[in-house]
């Protein structure tokens, strides 16, 4: 595959491999940290394996309502005056000497609208959860574009959304890798629930919605809210480190809040951290139980989860990924 | 609670520096995390929930603050006081006899002894005093009025028992001079009360008896005496073994005779109660075979049986050293006395010669060559004593041998000394003497037949480094030659006169000190002992020609080997002269040897004697009754009272109570404090290991999975 600059695709081949280090073609706006000739060959091969065609290939769990001119049949619907007449259906005028028009889905113009929580606390773990969500922004966004879906990275962080251009078209993949690699974390505290509102207000239509975030914010639940009430079909994809997961305390310790500066006492010894993890899970299950409601798709993840494990595993059982 | 140390509560001192020290620890270390969100609702969920979860953070707090209370209070010693059983000052007496070994309790009477002294010094007051006697054949002072009961429990670990009679009256002595300088005192008597000989000591202080030892515990059979004798036939030699049954009820036992190690001879005895058992066994030892020291066990009669035959072993084995085999050459200057020369014919390996006064040449040499072994002078005296064993019988005139004061005529036999060696089996009750010569004891001397108002009759000693015995009287002047008693004398006197080669070898008492000649150009002997140890002794006086050796304490075979300087020893040999048995023995007599085999004996032969316990009144090991001591104490009578006590001379009044510390519960409860503290605190390090193995071992489990 040749990118060019001007968005146009050629057919497919290969990225011309380098003898290490950056590959000479490459944008110096990727960050190499974030996209190295590693990941891009890994982008290379999910493209390869992915089965499912490529034309709406994030299928998400939402039909557009609009009646369209696919070859995909919808519904029935009474003649009216004015109505295209190579619709009629002529084997239901013969049984009931009525007249109905055949609908069929609208294809519509998806638009993919991948919102990265830019917060300081995405700024931690090891792996850096900042860093693990770029990447699978990277794929999830290259899947789009390979679907001729239009992709927009936006960021939150402090009370706002900076909404990137949208792309369309594979031969922009690497506009979308620079827009990512350009994302810094947010210098103060980061007002969740402020930013997705901000994010949903710039929301245009139908699409899809991804949620790359850790949630740890107070009213992190009121942000799943405010983008499922939106049009878009919301999928979050619930990050944590870890560290975060299984955290590595011993003692008695003061533990500062990476955004905040807050502290908070605590002894860490196992009674604790055992009661922290199924506080952990329990926070999990009312996300997981709350997008359920609000028939958005919920996926858990590990900041340490490879990028394939997660496309062809996790994704797609969670039928994300069609 | 009252405290022995109270200065110590100071201790509690540190429990502020235990808080500060825990307030300190608190500071926390700050750790960055993406998020505290988290861990406030968790933290919330405590405080909320749980609030006595705080206080099992803080049990670790608590246990080390109580930890430092009770070392405190441990440190200041409390104790709770009770009325004192026993007097401000104790002595404690602890019998060693030989009967003490006897195992009818365990381990044994002297083990059970030492149990019984220091259960009952817990009876003591506060700031009470202990001296402790061990009361063996001799009393010792092993510790005296202290009142570190460690040094005291020390002191009565390490007596250990003796193969001795016990003398409880020196020891009651002994007592009464530390009794007798406090004004609250009490003596404790550790004993099984199987006394030999009742004490008579009386002490000015009550008596308790802790007794030790089985009431009925009586079982035990025991080698009384045990003899050697050269046979008739001069050849070989019988052993005559005396065993006594002090059981109440009949026993069979089995007789080993060993010498030099091996088997001889077994017999099989039975012997009824509170009854002795003799036993002879002929040809022990030839001239081709011969035995030097001979051993008598006695041991159960079947030999499968398990356990010990009796509760004593100490007196089930003996030894005796068997005579050398060399002739002895006797000298009889006199006008003849056909009773004396008959006596001495009697003596085996002698030969006797016989010279008128007027024909002795003097000195000690005879024609040969060779040394008389004795010369007796009967009735003369040289103007020079030869360098020889002398007897002197009635001499004439005042000599180096002693003085004549005049004679005696009709003189009576005084009271005999019933230890005196040269009277063993001796019976001169019924003999009578027409006269005798007056003497004067010598300084060098020691009287065996005493006569009347101090003259002894017979006397013998070491002279000039050489035994001598002068008789006062000549024996066909008495009717002595007429009794079995004056073989038995003469074979006795000229035994000792020359170094035992012509009567049994005596066995010396456990204890009894021995007097050893050092052979001319040796510089000491060494003494091995039974047990395998060693003792280097060396005369007092450069030159000196005997030591006194007084450990005899255990039973068994000792040897003493004349030490000569590397120089002297070639030509000690040369002037050995060859003997069949070339092993003389000592003569252990109280204070007084003979030369080792008599002059011309081998110089370097080492010297042999026997010890052994032959006695049947320790034996005797049934316990007796209390009051036999107890009855010797009382309470020290106020001045000018009836004896009854008042509230002013009892000693009881204003005797502090006794002390029970109670260190042994509190150290305990440390340690349970210490252990629980260790588990609180690595609880959690052991319950992570755990987990993770756990993780580990169920890791490669599930990767087998589909």
């Amino acid at each position: 595959m040749t990118m060019t600059n001007d968005g146009a695709s050629s057919p497919t081949t290969p990225i011309p491999s380098s003898n290490g280090g950056r590959p000479a073609f490459l944008p110096s706006e990727l960050d190499p940290t974030v996209f190295d000739e590693a990941f891009l060959r890994q982008l290379e091969r999910l493209l390869l394996l992915l089965r499912a065609p490529v034309r709406g290939g994030l299928k998400g769990g939402r039909r557009s309502v609009k009646r369209g001119q696919s070859v995909e049949f919808a519904d029935y619907r009474e003649y009216a005056l004015g109505d295209d007449l190579r619709q009629l259906d002529w084997n239901v005028l013969a049984r009931l000497e009525k007249l109905f028009v055949k609908l069929f889905i609208e294809e519509e113009d998806v638009t993919i609208t991948i919102l990265l929580d830019g917060s300081a606390s995405m700024a931690t773990g090891t792996p850096d959860k900042l860093q693990f969500a770029k990447r699978a922004a990277a794929a999830l966004g290259y899947i789009g574009l390979a679907s001729e879906d239009k992709v927009a990275i936006s960021v939150l962080g402090g009370r706002t959304a900076r909404r990137r251009t949208a792309l369309r078209g594979s031969g922009r993949v690497f506009r979308l890798l620079a827009d990512l690699s350009s994302i810094v974390p947010a210098g103060g505290p980061t007002d969740l629930v402020a930013s997705a509102r901000h994010a949903a207000a710039q929301l245009s239509g139908r699409g899809v919605v991804i949620l790359i975030s850790d949630l740890l914010d107070p009213a992190a639940d009121r942000v799943i809210r405010e983008l499922a009430s939106t049009r878009s079909e919301l999928i979050v994809l619930h990050v944590l480190s870890p560290q975060e997961l299984d955290p590595p305390l011993e003692g008695d310790l003061r533990l500062v809040d990476a955004e905040t500066g807050e502290g908070v006492d605590v002894t860490a010894d196992l009674a604790t951290i055992d009661a922290y993890r199924d506080r952990l899970v329990a926070w999990k299950d009312g996300f997981a139980s709350l997008a359920a409601r609000r028939q958005a798709s919920y996926v858990d993840l590990s900041s340490d989860v490879p990028l394939n494990e997660l496309i062809f595993a996790e994704l797609r059982r969670r039928r994300v990924l069609g | 609670m009252p405290f022995a140390s109270p200065l110590a509560l100071l201790g509690l001192l540190f429990v502020p520096a235990v808080v500060a020290m825990y307030l300190l620890r608190l500071r926390r270390s700050e750790t960055i995390v993406p998020s505290t969100l988290l861990w406030q609702r968790l933290a919330a969920d405590v405080e909320a929930n749980a609030p006595w979860q705080r206080l099992r953070r803080s049990l670790l707090f608590l246990i080390q603050l109580l930890l430092v209370v009770i070392l405190a209070l441990l440190a200041a010693r409390p104790f709770i006081e009770r009325p004192a059983g026993l007097a401000r000052d104790i002595v404690l007496i602890v019998d060693t006899s030989a009967s003490m070994g006897a195992t009818d309790v365990a381990p044994d009477r002297l083990g059970a002894a030492r149990a019984a002294a220091l259960d009952a010094l817990k009876d003591l007051p506060a700031g009470g005093k202990v001296s402790v006697i061990e009361a063996g054949r001799t009393a010792r002072i092993v510790a005296a009025g202290t009142s570190d009961l460690a040094r005291v429990r020390q002191a009565i670990d390490a007596i250990r028992p003796s193969a001795s009679r016990g003398d409880l009256g020196d020891a009651l002595a002994l007592a009464q001079q530390l009794a007798i300088q406090s004004g609250d005192a009490e003596v404790l008597v550790a004993t099984d009360a199987a006394l030999a000989v009742p004490p008579t000591t009386r002490v000015y202080a009550p008596i308790r008896v802790l007794r030790v030892g089985d009431p009925k515990g009586s079982r035990n059979q025991a080698i009384v005496a045990l003899a050697v004798r050269t046979a008739p036939s001069g050849v070989a030699h019988s052993v005559f073994v005396s065993v006594a049954n002090l059981d109440l009820e009949s026993a069979t036992r089995r007789v080993e005779i060993w010498g030099d190690d091996r088997l001889l001879e077994t017999r099989t005895i039975t012997i009824d109660a509170q009854q002795r058992a003799d036993v002879i066994v002929d040809d022990i030892g030839t001239a081709t075979d011969p035995v030097g020291v001979v051993e008598v066990r006695l041991v159960a009669a079947d030999s499968t049986a398990s356990g010990r035959p009796d509760l004593l072993a100490t007196d089930d084995r003996a030894w005796a050293i068997v005579p050398p085999e060399r002739d002895r050459n006797i000298l009889l200057v006199g006008e003849g006395d056909p009773y004396l020369e008959t006596a001495l014919t009697y003596l085996p390996h002698t030969n006797l010669f016989g010279l008128k006064p007027a024909d002795y040449p003097g000195g000690a040499v005879r024609t040969n060559g060779t040394e008389w072994d004795l010369i007796i002078f009967e009735g003369t005296l040289p103007d020079t004593l030869p360098p020889t064993p002398i007897l002197a019988i009635a001499p004439p005139k005042t000599s180096g041998l002693g003085e004549v004061m005049g004679t005696l005529t009709g003189p009576g036999i005084g009271t005999l000394g019933t230890d005196e060696p040269v009277l063993r089996y001796v019976d001169l009750s019924t003999t009578h003497i027409a006269t005798a010569q007056k003497l004067t004891l010598p300084a060098w001397a020691r009287t065996v037949i005493p006569g009347p108002k101090g003259a002894p009759l017979l006397y013998a000693g070491i002279r000039a480094g050489l035994p001598a015995a002068v008789l006062a009287f000549e024996p066909r002047e008495s009717d002595l030659p007429l009794q079995v008693a004056f073989p038995i004398l003469m074979a006795n006197l000229t035994g000792e006169l020359l170094g035992g080669s012509g009567v049994p070898a005596a066995a010396v008492k456990p204890g009894d000190p021995v007097a050893l000649t050092v052979p001319t150009g040796a510089t000491g002997l060494h003494v091995a002992r039974p047990d395998g140890s060693a003792i280097d002794l060396a005369p007092g006086t450069a030159g000196g020609l005997s030591v006194t050796f007084t450990q005899t304490d255990e039973l068994g075979v000792y040897t003493a080997t004349p030490i000569f300087p590397p120089s002297a020893s070639a030509s000690a040999s040369d002037r050995a002269t060859p003997s069949p048995n070339p092993t003389p023995t000592a003569n252990p007599s109280a204070g007084a040897s003979g030369p080792p085999g008599g002059v011309g004996a081998d110089p370097t032969a080492p010297i042999r004697f026997a010890v052994d316990l032959f006695d049947v009144d320790e034996s005797a090991i049934a316990p007796g009754p209390n009051r036999v001591l107890e009855d010797l104490g009382r309470a020290r009578p106020a001045p000018g009272a009836s004896g009854a006590t008042t509230a002013a001379t009892d000693p009881a009044v204003g005797r502090p109570a006794a002390r029970d510390e109670l260190w042994i519960p509190i150290v305990l409860v440390v340690l349970v404090g210490l252990c629980v503290e260790w588990t609180l605190y690595h609880r959690d390090a052991v319950l992570r290991g755990r987990r993770g193995l756990t993780g580990r071992l169920r890791r490669p489990a599930a990767g087998t999975g589909p």
